[in-house]
């Protein structure tokens, strides 16, 4: 009986966290369209807005820039050493370029941008947002969704973006350098070869993989804080869930992009 | 922002135009990324379509290369069911490079067993007329996964046919089994001799017969011992033909002088056969002479006749 009891109760909490679950997504997903509404709404761009935008894409996005082109660089160097040798050694270096290709500009490269926008501009703009929602002026004055979250959402945005196209930009020139050397010989050949791995699909699932992994880094940290009470000891907890969230979206986006592009 | 958290934040000195510069580096790269992808699937080049019917188009996917000489010269846009069952392989073929493509031009589609099908094109006689757009062209299928079944048929018939070598009532075993009993024969007592004859009486014999040879060869060689004292010895044939050929040399020596002696004789029998020739010549002479007195002796008897009283007379008169 008591065994009976213990497990209705289980099945009771199990249900009402898969409950809470949902619904916690549910509020995120509202919170997105409210901030997309709000981005697209042409009378949201006032001068107040566009500053405080203008500002957080500068701050968030700028200090990045060299730091990651650096680590991209060194990344793809690393990568496009290593499928150059084994290509080289299994005898199929006519695959190597189109590997790598595959590899780094399709995968690694945009994964690795979400990340680092993540850990260094929307995780510390969160932050900022639970200590100004913590404090007495959050909601006294202008709406605090349309001056304080989005510019930072779309900062973040705007930055993964940014760090996506620069890293896909510096591995194509790297790939290109490795393999055919300071000449313009190769270029047709490897202009051939980017055709060939980008076709409409692959173009396709890359561009929405970009897109969705720009407004996961960008919102789910934000969303996280914002859908938790505000409460002093729910704040870490909040920044922990919405990295997890933030993760798990990632790991999904890249799930359903491996499976547009090879299934 | 909000006021406040402007005032608290440091200014940005030029914020404007760094949003700018970011948003318009964001800008380019989406727009230049989009343009080059758009360039290298060949969006804003000018083709000219030729269409290749195959059985099989297995191995042929979309946006493949069409190589000549190994360039790439086209490239797959879409493969399709003829209404006759055939696979029919759209292929794009840029205007720039469509002058390698003739009407006499071949086709052919090959899979291999490691990475994917290739399709290539073999123009023979670049004199040739060009191909006309939208020209379709039979392909010639090369096919290594096809042939592997053919290549395991004949592996099997060859592994059947070692079985049947390797097998215990095979030729080949028989063959080892007398090459065996040859190899025991050999290590015998008889040996080879043993082996090559058969049985051990015969080869009882061949022993017989060369213990005979053998003693055989024993006189022979006495015989030729004596023989040797015989001819090379101190009394024997060649010591004798020395001595002999020293006396041929005396002699030799003597019949060299009498030889000149008779030179001498000679030359004083041709001394003599000229005085003779010189005698014959006056014996010449003197029988002119002699032939002369005959004659007048002749003559004068004709006229002692003529003159003589009884003379008769020898006239023949005709009548």
């Amino acid at each position: 009986m008591t065994s009976a009891s213990s497990i209705q109760a289980a099945l009771t909490d199990g249900v009402h966290a898969f409950a809470q679950w949902l619904h916690n997504w549910w509020r995120i997903a509202q919170l997105g369209a409210q901030l997309l509404t709000l981005a697209l709404w042409p009378s949201s761009y006032t001068p107040a807005y566009r500053h405080a935008l203008l500002r957080h894409i500068v701050l968030g996005t700028a200090p990045s820039l060299v730091g990651f082109t650096v680590l991209t660089t060194l990344l793809s160097l690393i990568v496009i050493r290593i499928v150059l040798v084994t290509s080289v050694s299994y005898g199929l270096t006519q695959y190597a370029l189109e590997m790598m290709v595959r590899v780094l500009v399709l995968e690694l490269i945009p994964l690795t941008a979400a990340l680092f926008t993540a850990l260094r501009c929307t995780i510390p703009r969160a932050a900022e947002v639970a200590a100004l929602r913590s404090g007495s002026e959050w909601g006294s004055g202008s709406d605090p969704l349309h001056m304080q979250v989005l510019p930072r959402v779309a900062a973040g945005v705007v930055c993964a973006l940014l760090l996506a196209a620069i890293s896909c930009g510096v591995t194509l020139v790297l790939a290109y350098l490795s393999v055919y050397g300071f000449t313009t010989a190769g270029l047709p050949a490897y202009t051939r070869t980017v055709g060939h791995v980008f076709s409409p699909g692959v173009a396709l699932v890359f561009g929405l993989k970009i897109a969705a992994m720009s407004m996961a880094v960008a919102l789910l940290p934000v969303a996280s804080v914002l859908i938790t009470p505000a409460r002093p000891g729910a704040l870490t907890s909040a920044e922990l869930k919405g990295l997890v969230r933030m993760f798990f979206v990632i790991l999904l986006i890249e799930g359903v992009s491996l499976v547009g592009n090879y299934a | 922002m909000s006021t406040e958290e402007d005032s608290a934040a440091p200014p940005v000195r030029y914020l404007e135009l760094k949003a700018a510069l970011l948003l318009a580096l964001l800008v380019a790269l989406i727009g230049g990324t989009a343009l080059y992808l758009m360039y290298a699937r060949g969006v804003f080049e000018q083709t000219q379509r030729v269409v290749l019917l195959v059985d099989d188009s297995e191995g042929v996917r979309v946006g493949m290369d069409l190589t000549f000489s190994g360039f790439p010269i086209g490239r797959v846009r879409s493969v399709e069911l003829s209404p006759e069952g055939n696979a029919r392989i759209l292929i794009d073929v840029p205007k720039k490079d469509a002058h390698w493509l003739r009407t006499s031009s071949m086709f052919t589609l090959v899979r291999s067993l490691v990475g994917g099908a290739t399709l290539r094109a073999y123009s023979g006689v670049l004199t040739d007329p060009l191909l006309p757009d939208g020209a379709e062209r039979k392909v010639l299928v090369g096919d290594t996964a096809a042939e592997l079944p053919i290549v395991v048929a004949a592996a099997r018939e060859l592994i059947g046919n070692l079985n049947k070598l390797t097998a215990s009532d095979s030729s080949l075993a028989g063959s080892l089994d007398n090459v065996k009993t040859l190899t025991e024969k050999l290590n015998g007592p008889q040996g080879a001799m043993g082996a090559l004859l058969g049985n051990d009486a015969d080869a009882k014999k061949i022993a017989e017969a060369l213990d005979r040879v053998n003693t055989l060869l024993a006189r022979v060689d006495g015989m030729a011992k004596k023989a040797d004292a015989q001819v090379l010895g101190p009394d024997g044939l060649v010591a004798g033909s020395r001595t002999t050929v020293t006396q041929l040399n005396a002699v030799l020596a003597d019949a060299r002088g009498t030889l000149k002696k008779v030179d001498a004789v000679l030359a004083e029998v041709q001394a003599v056969a000229g005085n003779a020739r010189e005698a014959t010549t006056d014996l010449g002479a003197l029988r002119g002479e002699v032939d002369a007195t005959v004659r007048k002796v002749e003559s004068l008897v004709d006229e002692v006749n003529r003159k003589w009283p009884f003379a008769r007379d020898t006239e023949l008169k005709l009548k």
